[in-house]
């Protein structure tokens, strides 16, 4: 008992310690401001967030498998379809609640995670992308095509966890939960042991690590967060059809992850907002917007190969320190 | 002592060409072995058979006993045998103390180092090969010597007790290799078995007592390097006539 306070009391020493950092007050004065967001009472403003955010779990869920295990996948709209199927039918058909359907249908992503993960992982390189692009290519015909689970019009009318705000703080909770999650992950010896496979996965093997069983480790624990936030996605639509499995999605993770920055886990929460505002603001310009979204991709990846957020942050404290007089 | 490596009749071909050809030899607990012969002789393909990188068409290791043919490199580390790369490879984005972490990480590093061990252990092992105040650089900023220092710390890191170790004066100045045939010279006396190559029979005259020669795949003699270098075989293979040597 004593041991469990004082190991509570280093916990919030260091939170404590971090809080106070540069990065650690940011990270809270930006949380801060978006658990504001339901108050000013903007239901549209709210929707965008609750987008960014769920979209931020699934691109960091990509950059954890991708940026720190080096394993480019280009099918991960299959982990986030399957868990948002699963998480609709579990509602829909067995009654259950909308937190407990969540982690049933993570825990499908990371069943299918070790089912596409054990083939896959025997092709390096493009040939992995490829095969993992060809897996969420097969899911996404056998939802559109079969009868089972709706069909071509999936499941939909599924109740509600609650009005736009509850909602809202459910993802919030989900958000900050997953991607505080994953990178306590990347940041432990796991996180090392996976880091050393992406730099060179030969000397990795040399260095007596099983390389195959730690890649598969690194899919599953990627496949649970893509997961819940294809579950997180459902609860926010009450419904779901095959688009979920759409190649788009995959590529969607992808793009906000560089955009954010590669190995970062956070930086999908700027790349996700990013990509979601931008989205939002551009709809009104229909095939134009793509064309717009495209420029702003290709000028991020020419002028900021390690994405916006580790230079923008660097912009940050200059300005912080100017205004200080350091 | 007693045995601690066996190989037998091992043949690896690519396509057309027997890279390794009928090899045969052993190898005693705490000896220092070197392998030498011109470059494309086979060595770092025996190296490749050896540690699980390839695997042979004909042909059977032992180490330690145990039928180490087909294993997987990872396997063949955790019994007891590391490598190091004739071209250096190292965890680029990794500081150096976590690229020495990584193999302390595996499972027979843990069970030397324990879990709660492993920082330490690395830090042992870069005070050891005369890196630790560098220990929180990326290897990327390293020279040459270090980096083969590294590679050999890496290869600690696994608790071996016996080494393979891939022209480990290649690409070195004069003092980088005397500061690694200094720490090669200390393993060897701490107990651990060096099976070592070189392509150049000075570099290994007064490290190593024994030598195999290699030449187009095949074994071509064995014995002290003295013994060696004036082999007639081993002279043609290497100069292409029968008298002197470089």
């Amino acid at each position: 008992m004593a041991s469990l306070q004082l190991e509570l009391q280093s916990y919030v020493g260091r939170f404590r310690t971090w809080a106070f950092t540069f990065r650690g007050s940011i990270t809270l004065f930006s949380l801060l401001g978006l658990l504001l967001i339901p108050v000013t009472g903007n239901q549209y403003l709210t929707q965008i967030i609750i987008t960014g955010m769920i979209l931020s779990i699934f691109a960091a869920s990509w950059d954890l498998l991708a940026g720190f295990a080096g394993q480019i996948s280009f099918g991960h709209a299959a982990f986030f379809g399957i868990s948002g199927y699963f998480t609709a039918a579990f509602v829909k058909f067995a009654g259950a609640n909308w937190i407990m359907a969540t982690f049933i249908g993570a825990g499908y992503a990371v069943i299918f995670s070790l089912l596409i993960g054990i083939p896959c992982l025997r092709l390096k390189g493009p040939y992995l992308a490829l095969g993992t692009l060809a897996f969420s290519l097969i899911l996404f015909n056998l939802f559109l095509s079969g009868t089972w689970l709706g069909g071509t019009e999936g499941i939909s009318g599924l109740p509600s966890a609650g009005n736009i705000f509850v909602v809202f703080y459910i993802i919030a909770a989900f958000m900050v939960g997953s991607l505080v999650i994953m990178r306590v992950i990347v940041d432990s010896r796991l996180g090392t042991i996976l880091k050393s496979i992406r730099d060179d996965e030969i000397c990795a093997d040399a260095s007596g690590i099983n390389t195959t069983t730690y890649k598969l480790i690194a899919f599953m624990i990627s496949g649970f967060f893509a997961g819940i936030a294809g579950a997180l996605f459902v609860i926010n639509t009450t419904a779901v059809n095959p688009a979920i499995f759409s190649t788009l999605y995959s590529f969607y993770a992808i793009i906000m992850a560089a955009i954010g920055g590669l190995a970062t886990i956070f930086g999908s929460i700027i790349g996700a907002f990013l990509f979601t505002l931008l989205s939002e603001f551009l709809r009104p310009l229909a095939a134009a917007s793509l064309l717009i979204f495209a420029t702003v991709l290709i000028l991020i990846v020419r002028f900021a190969e390690g994405g916006i957020m580790n230079p923008f942050l660097e912009r940050l404290r200059d300005l912080w320190d100017m205004i200080r007089g350091k | 002592m007693g045995l601690i490596l066996e190989v037998k009749n091992l043949t690896k071909k690519f396509g057309g060409l027997t890279a390794v050809n009928d090899a045969n030899f052993e190898v005693q607990r705490g000896e220092m072995l070197g392998l030498i012969g011109p470059n494309g002789a086979g060595k770092t393909t025996l190296f490749h058979l050896m540690s699980g990188f390839e695997n042979p068409n004909s042909g059977s290791i032992f180490y330690d006993g145990v039928d180490i043919t087909r294993k997987k490199p990872y396997q063949i580390v955790n019994l007891g045998m590391a490598r190091t790369f004739q071209l250096v490879r190292s965890f680029r984005y990794l500081s150096l103390l976590d690229n020495i972490s990584v193999a302390c990480l595996s499972p027979r590093g843990k069970e030397a180092f324990g879990s709660s061990g492993i920082d330490e252990a690395a830090s042992s092992i870069l005070t050891s090969i005369g890196l630790v105040d560098k220990a929180r650089l990326p290897p990327v900023i390293l020279p040459h010597g270090d980096l083969r220092k590294l590679e050999i710390g890496k290869a600690l890191g696994t608790n071996p007790e016996m080494l393979l170790l891939d022209e480990p004066f290649s690409g070195l100045a004069h003092e980088e290799k005397e500061g690694i045939t200094k720490l090669i010279k200390r393993l060897s006396n701490e107990g651990v078995t060096i099976f070592l190559t070189g392509h150049v029979l000075q570099e290994l005259m007064t490290l190593v007592p024994r030598v195999i020669a290699m030449h187009q795949g095949r074994l071509i003699a064995e014995g002290s390097p003295q013994e060696v270098a004036n082999n007639k075989i081993v002279l043609e293979a290497y100069l292409g006539r029968g008298e002197g040597f470089a």
